[in-house]
């Protein structure tokens, strides 16, 4: 009788170790999450604060989650084509530039919003164009954009009239006073929404809605399907009829598309952009969230809602170094790119050890082996 | 050579093979595809090492040939995928690993380029020593490996299929060297399955069928009919499966095809009828089939399905209710990283792209409908493809295109890679979907499979149709025949 309670007991627990086995090989980036999210728990308690929701709602709202989370979307899916976008730091510049432009010009918030998603649109087609059909190297078209791109934004800031840049010091400012400043700054930009005593900020949720949009686009639709084909293996895919140059192409156009959102954020969120300082090293941040979010790099694998926990994981990392007060600013890529390396040496190291480890254990217990094959 | 014989896994390849070259002569090595005429050369170039018999060269037994010690005797082997360096020049590639140098590694390069002008002068090779070798043409890098041999001081050298690549004046020019390095008393060792070549160069001949001696003697002693019959022997590929159907209408035309590897191709092919095309490497048979596809471009011609033009590209084939497995599996057909269900709808998706939404149930029930007439060994749609076994991959990828409801199937070496067992099964589906009206293309080499399946066999040499041979009169030396060109060759005699 006891003997059959542990049986039963042995194989719901067989369940449950299965289910997580396959949650951590199949999105281990959520385990990488809660792993950061602990110790960042644990440095506030040991500075003697309480780590509340609040915590996590600045996690969500923070500039590397929400402005960088969204181009990392596209990020992952021209990553996922096996291309890369160095471009999309200096695109958010010059786009948002673009934008507040339009917004100080027009004072209307559809122009605006239009204006950030055709500029964003333009941009990534340059760049798809160059890439898929005119056949230069991703790495190169997009090297040479971002330097394109950036310079532009720095030569427009000084051009452009200080009532229609909205600021005399080599920026792109939002002019206040209107209504629909109002609304985006204010309401949209930094409001958020209260549920049961959370509140999460407005532009987190557009930040959702994005992955949530492409988590669905990625898994079901044709052209998700033929973005991971691409990227998989290229030559099958044009032999079954994907037009893998237009795929190629669009990818980009997406993550232009994703930079005018981003855009969008940059403007309601901060309200200005500095085109000197601004969005320098973003396309690093949101290719170290892809990464985090267990996307490969060779292309081909990956799920598109790790982006979402890779983006959070990046910057978790960055509050956990600013609640050590002993620990300066400067010191923070170093933990981040610590922290990188890391994770993806247990996710590449770690089927080694387990397999080295397996197989010793099979060499010392081969009848113990035997019955745990054929349960599994 | 003598009594040598070596084993893979248990499987005899070579049975007991003697074989001589005598010096200053050209012997030409002949036999089908896995006859074991590379594994006799591997042996002989210190490759691969043999199970039994021994190897004399030059008068010294060699018991256990290395690379390194055959070359230094003199063996040179050139190989059919040519092995130069493209970003090196004509002079680095010749002393490539036998470079002149000053100490401490500087090269000596002006006397490297004195002595490589020196080597071609003689030869009466007309190339420029200090040029890259990625801008020299086919032939001329099959020359510069010829050289590179010479150089090394080769007293045999081996050319595997020297031939494939060059065109008919570029042959003569090869020709002409081949026999004044002849007269200058070095040896070789010529593979070629180009009959009428081999009759205007080779002294002496070897035919190998199964890893078996079968012929050997002076070329002037035989005929390319006697050689063709030599190399495929008694075969009889049993008929069971075959049966005569009654055929449709013409569903797809061929209207004077013309690209790079063909020339002026016309043929019409009916409604459940099983096509076979077939050639040696180069012969434009395969490449046929890819510009059926549209895969590759043509330059002339054009192609109709259903009376509807069909050229130009993939997309264009496939609205056309073409459909294509390639060749080669792995890189072509192969989408490594997604599940089987996902590798199965592609190129369903590519053509429905309109309604871009993926239905998951609907697409469970075709995969068991595609699976259950197929007999696809799965363990499930979500599995990865690579855990399938090469045989029923290659159904799932046949599965892709009836899914699209394309009724012209081009397959490629379709039993390439896959175990005897499930090739057997793969005819006998090719003979079931011609009876329920699907008209198929096969491209093979293997001359018992076109008997078992097609109704007529369009065999291709060197780009041109030279046969088109209806189910009754396929037979393996006929087909072999046509193939190698012998049949004309014969005629000129």
């Amino acid at each position: 009788m006891q003997r059959r309670v542990t049986e039963v007991e042995a194989k719901t627990g067989n369940k449950v170790w299965r289910a997580v086995s396959s949650l951590w090989r199949e999105h281990s980036y959520i385990f990488v999450f809660i792993v950061i999210l602990i110790v960042y728990a644990v440095t506030i308690q040991l500075n003697g604060k309480s780590f509340t929701s609040g915590h996590i709602s600045s996690i969500l709202s923070s500039q590397n989650t929400v402005i960088v989370g969204t181009m990392a979307i596209g990020m992952a899916l021209v990553i996922i084509t096996g291309q890369i976008d160095l471009s999309i730091g200096s695109a958010l510049v010059l786009c948002s530039g673009v934008t507040i432009v339009v917004f100080n010009m027009t004072d209307n918030i559809l122009l605006t919003v239009l204006a950030a998603l055709g500029s964003g649109l333009l941009l990534g087609a340059v760049n798809g164009v160059l890439a898929a059909y005119a056949k230069i190297p991703p790495f190169i078209v997009t090297l040479g954009t971002m330097l394109i791109y950036r310079s532009l934004a720095l030569w427009a800031v000084r051009e452009i009239p200080a009532e229609i840049s909205g600021s005399s010091s080599s920026q792109f400012a939002m002019k206040s006073g209107s209504a629909s400043y109002e609304f985006l700054r204010m309401a949209f930009g930094t409001g958020s929404l209260r549920i049961a005593g959370f509140s999460i900020p407005y532009v987190s949720i557009l930040f959702l809605l994005c992955v949530a949009l492409f988590v669905v686009i990625a898994g079901n639709t044709k052209y998700g399907k033929a973005v991971y084909a691409v990227g998989s293996n290229d030559r099958a895919a044009r032999l079954a009829g994907v037009n893998v140059d237009r795929i190629k192409a669009s990818v980009f156009m997406v993550t232009g598309l994703l930079v005018g959102v981003a855009s969008i954020i940059q403007a309601c969120k901060v309200g200005n952009i500095t085109p000197a300082s601004s969005g320098r090293s973003y396309e690093m941040y949101a290719i170290a969230a892809v990464v985090l979010g267990g996307i490969a790099m060779a292309g081909g694998r990956g799920n598109m809602a790790g982006v979402l926990f890779g983006a959070l994981s990046y910057s978790a990392i960055d509050f956990i170094i600013v609640s050590i007060p002993a620990l300066s600013a400067d010191i923070q890529d170093t933990f981040q790119g610590l922290v990188l390396i890391l994770v993806i040496l247990v996710q590449t190291a770690g089927p080694v050890v387990k397999e080295r480890f397996t197989s010793r254990r099979r060499r010392s217990r081969p009848a113990a082996a035997a019955a745990a094959g054929t349960t599994g | 050579m003598t009594g040598v014989s070596k084993s893979f896994d248990g499987n005899r390849v070579l049975k007991g093979v003697d074989f001589s070259v005598e010096q200053g002569e050209i012997h030409a090595l002949l036999g089908e595809n896995g006859a074991g005429k590379s594994t006799l050369l591997n042996i002989l170039a210190g490759v691969i090492p043999r199970d039994r018999g021994d190897v004399h060269f030059d008068g010294t037994h060699y018991p256990h040939a290395t690379i390194a010690q055959m070359e230094k005797a003199g063996v040179a082997f050139v190989h059919q995928e040519l092995n130069v360096v493209n970003d090196l020049t004509v002079s680095e590639n010749i002393f490539f690993n036998h470079e002149l140098t000053y100490p401490l590694g500087l090269l000596r390069r002006t006397e490297m380029v004195a002595e490589t002008r020196k080597l071609f002068e003689r030869l009466g090779v007309d190339m420029d020593p200090t040029r890259k070798v990625g801008e020299l043409k086919t032939s001329q890098k099959q020359l510069l490996e010829i050289c590179r041999a010479l150089h090394a001081e080769a007293k045999l050298m081996i050319l595997d299929e020297p031939t494939t690549a060059l065109g008919n004046d570029e042959i003569e020019h090869l020709f002409s060297i081949l026999r004044q390095l002849k007269s200058e008393g070095r040896s070789f060792i010529f593979v070629s399955h180009k009959m009428p070549e081999v009759f205007q160069i080779a002294d002496t001949y070897t035919v190998l069928r199964n890893g078996e001696l079968i012929s050997s003697g002076a070329v002037a002693d035989a005929t390319p009919f006697s050689i063709t019959c030599d190399m495929v022997g008694e075969q009889y590929a049993d008929e069971d499966v075959y049966r005569a159907r009654e055929l449709g209408p013409v569903v797809l035309e061929l209207d004077r095809l013309t690209s790079e590897s063909f020339r002026d191709v016309s043929l019409t092919l009916r409604r459940g009828e099983v096509v076979a095309l077939t050639g040696l490497a180069g012969s434009g048979a395969s490449e046929l089939m890819q510009a059926l596809f549209g895969a590759i471009p043509l330059l002339d011609g054009e192609i109709r399905a259903h009376g509807k033009p069909a050229s130009g590209s993939i997309r264009a084939a496939m609205r056309g209710g073409i459909g294509m497995l390639p060749t080669n599996r792995k890189e072509n057909s192969v989408i490594p990283d997604v599940s089987v269900l996902e590798n199965l709808y592609l190129a369903e998706h590519s053509l429905s792209a309109r309604h871009q939404w993926i239905h998951n149930a609907r697409e469970i029930a075709q995969y068991e409908n595609l699976r259950d007439a197929l007999n696809i060994r799965t363990q499930g749609p979500g599995v990865a493809i690579n855990s399938l076994s090469g045989g029923n991959q290659q159904k799932v990828f046949l599965a892709r295109w009836l899914n699209t409801d394309a009724d012209i199937l081009l397959l490629d070496n379709p039993t390439q890679g896959v175990d005897v067992g499930a090739k057997e099964e793969i005819y006998g589906l090719i003979l079931e979907l011609a009876t329920a009206g699907k008209t198929v293309v096969i491209n093979t080499l293997e001359i018992p499979e076109i008997q078992k399946v097609s109704d007529r066999c369009v065999v291709l040499y060197a780009g041109d149709v030279v046969a088109v041979l209806d189910h009754d009169q396929i037979n393996e030396r006929d087909v072999m025949l046509y193939s190698t060109n012998a049949m004309n060759a014969a005629k000129g005699d």
